[in-house]
């Protein structure tokens, strides 16, 4: 198994990291958006009247917090379609 | 690789013209038509449309913004419309090249810093962002990753939406990917408001004095 080809090596490798980032990295920010979700809907639950207050910052929030799941897509992307690394070999 | 990254359609006096920029002249086009158009026949709507904006800008600056409506409306109708005109077969959304959301974040960092120094002045401007020397270097840092952030947000939204909707046409073509193109839509839309929303509270931000930080002078000690 260990004498394959560089590029092998290194296209096996970015296909095991590609896919356990995405698991791992969509993992926290997406816990963290469920509590912020619960959260704000006691707080709408609670006060109606404070709904539309309560919406404009969840988005805000929601979407810094979305900003860093989108950070590992991007790494995802580049490691599968523009490797650095394997421009070396191919 | 193709269809990923956009590609080169010709070169105009030794620049390269990628296909995002085609479609970009395509949406200026049709916006442009579409604002005169409304605005022979149906004013209100346009009307309609000048009162959200200036109602969503205000309540988040938390105060009258008529002064930063031209800019930030038009941030907002831009995204809207360029990560909306890729459902239209055969073209691609503007903002899927990270050339564009990174144009617009720029223009997001400069005005900032354009606004905050015609409200206090270069030297009041410099001088509340190292009010105390030490947080300098955190302003500088933060200055510059939300400009990145701002710009992978925006990106990574519209591409990945768009690569989903690929990887769905491919193994099941037709019908199946159509409510992913819904869900494309509403995530482009919601994408501009996040947009704009930010570009408006990292505004206000520059705007506001850092005097509430610092003790009123007179103020008892301790």
């Amino acid at each position: 198994m260990w004498e394959m080809e560089p590029g092998v090596m290194i296209t096996a490798v970015t296909i095991i990291v590609s896919g356990a980032a995405i698991v791992l990295g969509t993992m926290g920010p997406v816990i963290m958006e469920g509590l912020a979700v619960s959260k704000a809907l006691e707080g709408m639950a609670r006060q109606p009247e404070a709904t539309r207050d309560l919406r404009t910052t969840l988005l805000i929030s929601m979407a810094l917090l979305e900003s860093t799941a989108i950070y590992v897509l991007l790494v995802v992307l580049i490691l599968i379609f523009a490797n650095p690394l394997l421009d070396r070999f191919f | 690789m193709e269809g990923v990254f956009p590609e080169v359609v010709f070169t105009l006096f030794g620049l390269p013209v990628r296909d995002t920029v085609i479609s970009t002249w395509i949406m200026m086009a049709i916006v442009t038509a579409a604002a005169i158009i409304i605005g022979r026949r149906q004013l209100t709507a346009l009307e309609m449309l000048v009162d959200f904006l200036n109602d969503l800008i205000s309540g988040v600056m938390g105060a009258p913004a008529a002064a930063f409506l031209p800019l930030l409306g038009t941030l907002a109708i831009f995204i809207a419309a360029a990560n909306v005109i890729g459902v239209i077969p055969f073209l691609s959304s503007p903002t899927r090249d990270i050339n564009t959301p990174l144009a617009l974040a720029l223009v997001v960092f400069f005005s900032v810093h354009y606004f905050g120094m015609r409200e206090k002045g270069v030297w009041g401007y410099l001088k509340d962002m190292a009010s105390p020397i030490f947080i300098l270097p955190l302003e500088l840092v933060g200055q510059l990753s939300r400009t990145l952030s701002l710009t992978l947000r925006l990106f990574g939204n519209i591409i990945s939406a768009e690569l989903i909707i690929a990887v769905m046409f491919v193994l099941a073509p037709l019908f199946v990917p159509l409510p992913l193109v819904g869900f494309s839509i509403f995530t482009g839309l919601l994408q501009a408001y996040i947009f704009t929303v930010l570009a408006a509270v990292y505004i206000s931000a520059g705007l506001a004095a850092n005097e509430p930080l610092r003790k009123p002078k007179g103020a008892p000690a301790g």
